[in-house]
């Protein structure tokens, strides 16, 4: 730590970091491959009816909830962990709406459990549409965080 | 900051299961005797988020606890100290044959939904009284003088692969397990079988099993045998691959072991029995759940040869199942309607008619039937033995309690399975999770 603040950049630090890299990006990853996955497997079984893509989309929704929350825990440390964070423009609408997705995300675990069709046709894949949609803008708006706001990159 | 923050979640967590819990029974209104007979009153489909569940915890049964018959009866406990005993058969001699078994355990985790109703379903099959100690396995019980008191007990067939259906004929011993019927060379009055077995039959068990109880009856002229298989899912999310033969009466050559599939379309299927003094073949049916606490209801039928009976792609003739595809319109259109619901969820597994001199006249040509309970739904449903009564050899009325006082609240201390006459003409009942069976006769 001591280290680190002799170098205090005047880029937003990220608080929630192993030597220097910021936590969250990389826990990312998961829950936007598990909820475009699931989506893509939605879209199997409604033209299959192959209850296979079924199973796979609740795993994959399943496992994107679980390590969605892992990278909130580390994204809210970083939001609440510098207020250059804070005052960057982008970071309240993509902490809102990753909170969004999630949301929608635990709804369409409990569809997905039904039993049958309907755990996928219409609901689940509406609400798979929906998040996936989301996340592009949230995505998009923490790419800004980093790329434009430098938040967690060294001076 | 902080304080925003657990804020934050809490809100989010709050707002999550307000929304999910809003989804409610329903339940309490609904008049579950509109769904008793040969037109019950079916509600709209419903499918929540998370669907209604309340199982009993079970406390077992205190000495001289027991339950309640209707007044001048007189209920014993005929045994205890009985390991998950689910069905029972009575052999000519009047010996009491008990099956105890617990399912093979079979079905996979292929959700990670599966991983939570296994913890369910162990909640609702264990617990209660005595030890756990060896099932699967057939316990003769001997009342030579049909007082309700043993003069014998003894283990007759042992390390069995989920017993359910027993029947004897001929100096045979037939025994459904779970994957196959087997043939025992058996004379009434021994205690113990040491022969091995013939595999008669093959019949579907694993992999999954998901209902595993393989019940069997004897045709009037005993030459064929009728074996239930029920299906492989609630309603075929293992895929329709795996209900091959499935949902199911099959008729089994009793010479030969050549099978045939008798009728379709049950989706778990148990205790069949032939109306006594006719040919025609009875079962209940325990229906498909996740539809709401008042669909489907469970049914008592009459089974027709080459007969569907909708599962899956429907139910009471040709109310679709919105979660089948893909559907079978050729198949909805010949659909048997069920001859009499004994209301949603009650999970019918017992069935015996009563042709014995011991109980009141008026239960003479009816039917018993042991009702394990309700899961998927708020409001306990079954848990108790009801009867039946019949004219002209079909159901003439409405249900009759006959035997109640298993529930506790919100616990119980039993869950009633399989029924049977003994030789005086009393009824019996194998109680699973109370771990006893007990006998119903007249008073005095």
């Amino acid at each position: 730590m001591a280290k680190r603040d002799r170098i205090a950049s005047d880029r937003p630090r990220s608080t929630a970091a192993l030597f220097g890299h910021p936590i969250h990006p990389m826990l990312v990853p998961f829950p936007i491959v598990g909820f475009i996955g699931a989506l893509l497997t939605d879209i199997a079984y409604a033209r299959t009816a192959n209850i296979m893509w079924a199973n796979f989309s609740i795993w994959l929704i399943t496992g994107g909830l679980v390590m969605a929350a892992l990278a909130a825990i580390a994204g809210l440390t970083d939001y609440f962990g510098d207020t250059r964070i804070r005052n960057a423009p982008p970071a309240l609408p993509h902490m809102l709406i990753n909170i969004t997705v999630v949301v929608i995300e635990l709804f369409n675990a409990f569809v997905h459990s039904r039993d049958g069709w309907t755990s996928v046709v219409p609901t689940g894949l509406i609400l798979s549409i929906i998040a996936v949609a989301l996340l592009a803008v949230s995505g998009w708006l923490g790419g800004s965080l980093v790329f434009k706001y430098g938040v967690g990159t060294p001076r | 900051m902080r304080t925003l923050q657990h804020g934050l979640a809490v809100a989010a967590a709050l707002a999550v299961t307000a929304a999910l819990a809003g989804c409610g029974d329903g339940g309490s209104s609904f008049d579950r005797k509109t769904q008793i007979g040969p037109n019950p009153k079916l509600p709209a489909p419903h499918q929540y988020l998370i669907p209604p569940v309340r199982i009993a915890k079970v406390i077992g049964w205190a000495p001289g606890e027991h339950p309640v018959a209707p007044p001048g009866m007189r209920v014993q406990a005929l045994a205890g100290d009985l390991q998950h005993p689910r069905n029972l058969t009575v052999l000519p001699n009047g010996d009491i044959l008990v099956v105890e078994s617990q399912g093979p355990n079979l079905d996979p985790v292929t959700r990670p939904k599966d991983l939570v109703m296994g913890w369910l379903q162990g909640r609702a099959t264990s617990g209660g009284g005595g030890k756990p100690g060896p099932s699967n396995r057939i316990t003769l019980l001997r009342d030579t003088n049909g007082d309700g008191v043993l003069e014998g007990r003894s283990v007759l067939l042992d390390h069995l692969n989920s017993p359910f259906g027993v029947v004897f004929a001929d100096n045979y011993l037939y025994v459904a397990a779970t994957d196959a019927i087997l043939r025992y060379p058996f004379t009434p009055g021994q205690t113990r079988i040491t022969a091995r077995p013939t595999r008669l039959t093959e019949l579907p068990g694993g992999p999954i099993d998901h209902h595993w109880t393989k019940s069997l009856t004897i045709s009037p002229d005993g030459k064929l045998l009728y074996a239930t298989v029920g299906s492989n899912s609630n309603i075929v999310e293992n895929g329709i691959q795996a209900e091959y033969n499935r949902a199911a009466v099959w008729e089994v050559d009793r010479a030969s072991g050549r099978s045939r599939i008798f009728a379709t379309g049950l989706r778990n299927p148990n205790a069949p029995n032939f109306y006594p003094g006719t040919n025609t073949l009875w079962v209940v049916v325990n229906e498909r759940d996740e539809l709401g606490p008042n669909l489907v209801p469970d049914y008592l039928t009459s089974v027709r040869d080459g007969g569907f009976y909708g599962w899956p792609y429907s139910y009471y003739g040709r109310h679709l199942d919105p979660r089948v595809r893909p559907q079978r319109p050729d198949l909805v259109a010949r659909a048997i309607s069920p001859d009499y619901a004994l209301s949603s969820h009650v999970a019918p597994l017992g069935l015996t008619f009563y042709t014995g001199d011991n109980l009141p006249a008026q239960y003479r040509g009816g039917a018993f039937i042991g009702e394990h309970g309700s899961w998927d739904r708020t409001q306990f449903n079954g848990y108790k033995v009801v009867f039946v009564p019949f004219a002209n050899g079909r159901p003439s009325g409405m249900v009759q309690d006959f035997l109640t006082g298993f529930l506790a609240g919100g616990s119980t201390h039993g869950r009633p399975v399989g029924v049977a006459v003994d030789r005086a003409g009393a009824l019996l009942v194998a109680d699973d999770v109370g771990n006893m069976v007990w006998r119903v006769s007249r008073a005095g």
